[in-house]
């Protein structure tokens, strides 16, 4: 389990990090009181991702 | 039509593998969303003959990859015509399945499964590479499902993969820095925390 670590971000938080993480919280719950549902959003986040490709 | 993704999990059902969306694609199964442009699944393979059938019928979907994927390695690569995912053999590369993780995997859509939300937060928070980002998506996680977290399991994971200081240093700085609006709900966070911690030591 413990491995050598590589590179890892340190675990530092600023009152505007924490802030922004809020806001985005709310904008997600915003969404979903809109009628969004979290499968939808993954759909939408798939589609946006990839290229669309024929072949599938 | 059907995506690169879909086809993936629509073929790893089919021969019964376990597979789950990872990474910032399944952020929105914790009620958190943000954009990505990587596709990480994550699967759980047992032997070298199911992982070879998995290759040999993702090939007949047109499906490729230019590895030689192996039982014991971390990931390999596939590429539909114009797209690609990463196939992770474990689900963090500082840890690897156990049959609890597996058993508390769930559905988030037909032949779609993503980690418990637990597992989810240690993937980010074990992960060798961790960026910032990965750091605010735990953040937005624990803000968004706080009342839903299993801390006993949560608890127990991080201890299980070594990363309890990091976890405590976190919740440390989020009560911290938390401005006076959110504080309520960031010091809610650390005390069911401390509960849960408190619960362990006395088992």
């Amino acid at each position: 389990m413990s491995k050598n670590k590589k590179e890892q971000a340190p675990i530092i938080l600023s009152p505007s990090d924490i802030e922004r993480a809020f806001k985005k919280v709310e904008d997600f719950q915003k969404l979903l009181k809109k009628g969004k549902t979290r499968q939808q959003i993954i759909k939408d986040l798939i589609k946006l991702i990839e290229i669309n490709d024929e072949s599938n | 039509m059907m995506s690169l993704t879909e086809l993936f999990f629509n073929i790893g059902s089919k021969l019964n593998i376990i597979s789950v969306l990872i990474g910032g694609l399944a952020l929105p199964a914790y009620n958190v969303g943000r954009t990505t442009l990587d596709i990480d699944i994550a699967i759980y393979v047992k032997s070298q003959k199911k992982l070879n059938r998995l290759v040999e019928t993702l090939s007949k979907y047109g499906i490729q990859t230019q590895q030689n994927p192996k039982i014991n390695h971390d990931l390999f690569t596939i590429y539909g015509k114009k797209n690609e995912a990463e196939i992770w053999l474990k689900p963090c590369d500082e840890f690897n399945w156990d049959q609890k993780m597996v058993e508390r995997t769930f559905y988030i859509e037909k032949n779609i499964r993503v980690l418990s939300i637990e597992d989810f937060i240690l993937t980010k928070l074990a992960r060798s590479d961790r960026t910032s980002i990965d750091v605010d998506d735990i953040i937005q996680i624990l803000i968004a499902n706080s009342d839903s977290i299993d801390w006993d399991y949560l608890n127990y994971r991080i201890a299980w993969a070594n990363v309890k200081k990091d976890f405590e240093k976190l919740l440390e700085e989020f009560s911290q820095k938390a401005i006076s609006e959110y504080q309520d709900i960031a010091n809610n966070i650390l005390k069911q925390y401390q509960k849960s911690k408190q619960n362990q030591s006395f088992e």
